[in-house]
């Protein structure tokens, strides 16, 4: 100790760098250029701050980023950028430990041995996009364009809209997104007839039930429902949760409400039964803008049931309550309270529809808004507006790519299963597995961890061993990576252009430009210009792909629509709403920009565009369904039941509604199966406890792992640092002899994992909760081998319609370990 | 002369835990090895309490951010053998690193549990890529150290207002946790100062400090309903 | 309660012994250390006296930043582009580092430990500090500076607030 402290005075004395910078071995930490660091420590510490928007997540919050002598050294929020007025998660706050992380790639690299070896060499950006340019010219050349695919994540607008171009020049059908909010629209699409996340006034709310959505800590905007929350406390705004397991949300609620996981459908139309049997309901909008609700005769004359008949017929309190856990009288309260508070607002979203029942249940939530009159009513439902962007100009498609593009695409499924997904990566595995109906040559996968995030990790992963090329833009290797037989490092956000804008459920059409705010770190490259460089060598009509110079070019394009349109301005220092929208009724201009190139100057300075004006819409033209009303009875999904039934004709079966529905795993029979209505989740009876997994703030969809910081804080809620774990009610943790801090297996049919027991008042008596986000087996030192991952012994079941992962619908056995 | 004090409002706080991450970004506070933190030596300037009540299924969550508390009469300064810790005349708690001997009579004085101790040396953790803040000195293996309200802020802050000739404004010297709270949970300011958010906010019949019955009188107020 | 000084008195110097002589100790060995060679034998006094150059002309934010920093190679081009302007060996070391634009390696003789924050600004605008207060009569300098005018020590950082009476408070510098 003596010794150790002597040696650190002289360190004092002897090796301090710089009056500016207090690091005194900080080269050997970072992982910053030695450029970088020759200008800081002879610099004069000249801190500037410049404005970008985070790309940890999905919730697109404005961030300034602080900058000594041109090196990021700190994040905070953007206090004028409208999303999060200057709030930050824990995730961004570290984004720069992302930046700076010792196992980004630094240049491109080529595996040299089997997937997971961790044996790669080095390979310069030329010879890697030429051997990727020269397989897609050759496969383009047979015609097998289509054998190409482009696995991304949860990239919007403009980067989705790149990556679609490119493909369509090229010709293949196949660019699917796979992120946990994939086929999030289903439901709303069979009720409002648009693949629209609706948006929910809750400014002017003053009752908000939530189903199963924790958007305080897991929706798509975290940041920007805080502060809702926290201003909606002064308004007395109250807060009602159901859901299995207190969640953020649920610990913040003025009222928590448990729930049997797999059954919040069913408690939405036991309140829609009290609504209508006590005539709360807003008869006005139900009798003038929906479809089915009242009994009704179709064209050939049948009868058809309305939702008032099935409802009041099929889910009495008792009943519900006997489902769900929820005792009859809390159904009625709740029922009563929504339909006698004005202005009362009902969402549903995380357990409500991460199940194999999620789509009809959502469709049973969002019944309740109809029966309550929300849509476009003040602290109701609506629908924003998109971002007034330029769209970019069309690809040439010569013979090729057009017969590519017509191609059926790799997911649709030979069998018939989730008829409405967008994407399901279990037709995805199975179709590649089966050379089905062609076999696939490229892939490229950006963004997100399909091996660490779903559930069938083995299909998918024998599936990636069998496509001759594989390319990935990660920075840092992950799970899937690790498949990959090329990966083209992408920069981080903080390197990179793009933009983040709309994000769903944000009350308000906004445009978030990302800028580079450091040169980058290593030799890495922007993703949406790696495909414009394979348009351009792939050559011929493919090149109309490229018709920007870089990505920047495309985003300053893109935002040239922003400044046309004369709507909306850019953020900047005390726009309050209510101001820009009494300039707007006035038809004044808020901006103080004459030209684009001001303009966008202004964009680069402040960091994004929004419009908080928006014009309330008749609810006549609200919804696009074949009615044009809001549908109790889906005609959509009617139809789409018939195809499949015209498909099971074809090959030779039975020719009935009912075989369709069974194929599909249905058990509601008749109209019931268009309708909200509950479905019962095969649980398998020989296990007692419902498993339940959550996201937590550091973490959120696995990505924060990398982060030593957001390691440590993973499990900040309950002490536990670096580590999983399962939440469990005193009763049952002291019916199975577990203690605080004992570790205890958690078993399904599927495998077990081996988890720390942290009691907790907080969840229902028999439900278990494991945090998602830990168990990484790659992505890096600080991630690898912390925690469990949950999905590993989760049924590889989906949502019947949709095809999103049943993360609710396995049971398992909690005993201690020996 | 300011005094410089905390408020915190816990009807707003939503326990997300920013607060934490922000302390330690900005303030350079080490990542310790992961067995070393599960060892319970994780070390948090801002720290994160979890209190439950109620009966089932009426169970009531409430988390409440902790940072240093700043006590106006701080039962640590007194039992300090070397003088490594002091109240300043603003109210400021102090931890002199390079006098600390690593004694940790502070930590077992404090009855809010605010201090940490660098159990190693600080190599935060192995090969570990931290951006650190130029403005916030690291400390060494053997010292005590705690959330300092973000004193380095106010040394830049002072400069800049006694350069121009004028007060330091109500929100001007803002600590990071404050400053990022993405529920405006946290007020932070002079509690002398009669138009200071702070100071009507310690007024506000919300208002109490936790153990005031041991008269260390802490400078951070927390609001919550009393009903609650 | 002035019985309280005493102990307090005792801790100080305790502390001082022990723990704060080693500092100083240790920090004048090194910065008056007679070994350090600067990579160039630069001329303070041709530069203020034949050029005319005023100190912030090369070492910038003196007035405005915590550091006024040693000038960047980008400085010393501003006037030693390409031809030499004297006969001096040393002149056409420089031009060497400025053709191959490569950062002069200078070194530090002046350095104020991490743990305390030294604002120029604040010394030379809100204090009125002349530089050559801590820095010596630098316009008579005719070789490079190898040690220290003023050494950079808490006592002597603590003896000039006391005789300005200004706050030898711990978290007016240290951080």
């Amino acid at each position: 100790m003596e010794i150790k402290r002597r040696d650190f005075i002289k360190l004092v004395g002897g090796t301090s760098v710089s009056l500016a910078v207090g690091g005194c071995a900080m080269d050997e930490v970072l992982e910053i250029p030695d450029r970088l660091i020759h200008r800081v420590r002879t610099g004069p510490g000249i801190e500037t701050w410049k404005n970008t928007i985070c790309g940890l997540c999905p919730g697109g919050c404005g961030i300034s980023v602080r900058m000594v002598d041109g090196l990021p050294v700190s994040i905070r929020g953007n206090p004028h950028y409208p999303v999060n007025l200057g709030g930050m998660c824990s995730l961004g706050l570290n984004a720069l430990h992302m930046l700076y992380h010792p196992d980004r790639l630094k240049g491109p690299m080529k595996r040299t041995a089997n997937p997971g070896s961790g044996r790669w060499e080095p390979i310069t950006w030329d010879e890697a996009l030429k051997i990727i340019a020269e397989r897609l010219t050759e496969l383009r050349g047979g015609q097998k364009s289509r054998q190409v695919a482009v696995l991304g994540y949860d990239e919007r607008g403009l980067m989705e809209q790149h990556i679609a171009r490119f493909m369509k020049a090229y010709g293949s059908p196949n660019y699917f997104r796979f992120s946990p909010s994939q086929n999030d629209m289903v439901p709303h699409s069979l009720l409002h007839g648009h693949s629209r996340i609706p948006a929910y006034d809750f400014l002017n709310a003053k009752l908000i039930v939530s189903f199963g959505s924790n958007f305080l800590g897991e929706g798509y905007s975290p940041v920007y429902y805080t502060k809702l929350y926290s201003h909606h406390r002064e308004l007395q705004t109250q807060y009602i949760q159901v859901e299995s397991r207190m969640s953020l949300t649920a610990a913040n609620a003025d009222k928590w409400v448990p729930i049997r996981p797999g059954t919040y459908g069913a408690l939405a139309l036991g309140i829609a039964y009290v609504l209508i049997r006590e005539e709360l309901y807003d008869a006005r909008f139900v009798g003038g803008s929906t479809f089915g609700f009242e009994d009704w005769a179709d064209r050939s004359g049948s009868r058809h049931l309305g939702f008032r008949s099935i409802v009041l017929g099929n889910y009495y309190p008792e009943k519900v309550s006997e489902i769900t856990g929820v005792p009859t009288a809390a159904i009625l309260e709740l029922g009563r309270l929504l339909g006698n508070t004005p202005k009362s607002l009902v969402l549903g979203d995380g357990g409500a529809v991460d199940n194999t029942n999620g789509t009809f249940a959502q469709m049973a939530v969002q019944s309740l808004n109809a029966l309550l009159g929300n849509y476009e009513a003040e602290g109701g439902v609506f629908f924003t507006d998109q971002a007034p962007v330029r769209p970019l100009p069309d690809v040439e498609v010569d013979a090729v790519a057009a017969a590519g593009s017509r191609s059926e695409p790799l997911t649709s499924s030979r069998d018939v299963p989730f008829p409405l997904s967008d994407f399901s990566i279990e037709s995805f595995a199975k179709n590649i597995l089966a050379d089905s109906p062609y076999p696939l040559s490229v892939l490229f996968l950006y963004h997100g961890n399909p091996l660490f995030q779903t559930l069938n990790h083995l299909d998918f992963a024998g599936a990636l061993k069998k496509i001759p090329l594989v390319v990935s833009f990660d920075s840092i290797i992950n799970e899937t990576s690790e498949y990959a037989h090329l990966i083209l490092p992408e920069h981080t956000f903080l390197e990179s252009w793009g933009e983040i804008s709309d994000v769903p459920t944000v009350g308000f059409s906004h445009f978030g430009i990302q800028q580079p705010v450091v040169e980058p770190l290593h030799d890495t490259r922007g993703t949406g210009d790696v495909f414009t460089e394979l348009a351009r060598r792939v050559g011929g009509t493919v090149k109309s792909a490229a018709a920007f110079t870089d990505y920047r070019e495309e985003v300053r394009y893109a935002a040239e629509g922003l400044f046309r349109s004369g709507q909306g301005a850019v953020v900047a220092k005390g726009q309050k709403q209510p101001w820009i929208e009494f300039l707007q009724r006035r038809g004044w201009q808020t901006g103080r920009y004459a030209t684009f190139d001001e303009f966008w100057e202004q964009l680069l300075l402040n960091g994004g565009w929004w419009n908080p004006a928006r014009k309330k819409k008749n609810l006549d033209e609200l919804f696009t369904t074949p009615s044009g009303k809001f549908e109790f009875f889906s005609q959509r999904l009617n139809s789409e039941f018939n195809r499949l039934l015209l498909k099971l004709d074809e090959t030779g079966s039975s020719r009935n509604l009912e075989s369709v529905l069974s194929r599909l795993n249905i058990s509601a029979r008749g109209d019931n199966a268009m309708m909200p209505h509950h479905e019962a989740v095969p649980y398998e009876g020989d296990r007692p406890m419902y498993l339940v997994t959550f996201q937590v703030m550091p973490n959120r969809d696995g990505a924060g792992a990398a982060l030593p910081l957001m390691q440590e804080l993973f499990g900040y809620s309950v002490h536990s640092p670096w580590e999983s774990w399962a939440e469990i009610h005193p009763e049952t943790a002291a019916a199975a002899g577990v203690s605080n801090d004992d570790w205890v297996w958690v078993e399904s049919s599927i495998g077990n994992v081996r988890v720390k027991a942290k009691i907790t008042p907080g969840i229902m008596p028999d439900v278990v909760a494991i945090p998602f986000g830990m168990g990484h087996t790659s992505y890096g030192r600080y991630a690898r081998g912390h925690g469990v991952n949950p999905n590993t012994i989760m049924r590889n079941l989906h949502d019947l319609v949709s095809g999103k992962p049943a993360l609710e619908a396995t049971k398992v056995r909690i005993s201690r370990t020996s | 002369m300011a005094k410089w004090a905390m408020a915190i409002d816990l009807d707003r706080c939503t326990g997300c835990g920013a607060c934490m991450a922000a302390c330690k970004m900005e303030n350079n506070v080490p990542i310790v090895e992961p067995d070393e933190a599960l060892q319970g030596r994780v070390m948090h300037w801002m720290d994160m309490i979890t209190e439950y009540g109620g009966d089932y299924p009426g169970i009531e969550i409430k988390r409440m951010p902790k940072p240093c508390f700043h006590c106006d009469n701080p039962p640590c300064t007194r039992v300090c053998p070397v003088g490594a810790t002091y109240r300043n005349e603003e109210g400021l708690v102090a931890q002199v690193y390079h006098r600390c001997i690593g004694c940790r009579y502070c930590m077992v004085a404090c009855p809010f549990t605010a201090k940490v101790f660098n159990w190693k040396d600080p190599a935060w953790i192995e090969g570990a890529s931290t951006c650190f803040n130029p403005d916030v000195s690291r400390r060494m293996v053997g010292v005590v150290e705690k959330c300092t309200f973000c004193s380095h802020r106010l040394m830049k802050v002072k400069e800049t207002a006694d350069e121009e000739d004028r007060p330091i404004n109500d929100g001007e010297y803002v600590p990071a946790c404050a400053e990022i709270c993405p529920a405006d949970a946290i007020y932070f300011g002079d509690i002398e100062d009669k138009g200071s958010s702070v100071y009507k906010m310690s007024g506000d019949y919300r208002a109490s400090r936790v153990m005031e019955d041991l008269g260390v009188e802490p400078k951070v107020y927390y609001l919550v309903k009393r009903t609650r | 309660m002035p019985m309280l000084n005493w102990p307090r008195v005792a801790r100080f110097t305790v502390n001082i012994i022990l723990f704060v002589m080693p500092v100083f100790m240790v920090s004048c060995a090194f910065v008056s250390d007679d070994d350090v060679k600067q990579p160039i034998a630069y001329n303070h006094r041709v530069h203020i006296e034949n050029a005319g150059l005023k100190c912030q002309e090369c070492h910038l934010y003196v007035e405005t930043m915590a550091s006024a920093t040693l000038p960047s190679i980008e400085i010393c081009r501003t006037c030693h582009e390409t031809a030499p302007l004297s006969e001096s060996q040393e002149e056409l070391a420089l031009l060497k580092y400025v053709s191959e634009e490569k950062e002069i390696p200078w070194v530090n003789i002046y350095q104020v430990p991490d743990h305390v924050y030294f604002s120029h600004r604040r010394h030379v605008v809100g204090g009125e500090l002349e530089c050559s207060a801590c820095h010596g009569m630098v316009s008579a300098m005719t070789a490079p500076v190898t040690s220290a005018f003023l050494e950079v020590t808490m006592e002597n950082c603590m003896d000039c607030h006391r005789s300005k009476n200004v706050s030898n408070d711990c978290l007016s510098c240290h951080r």
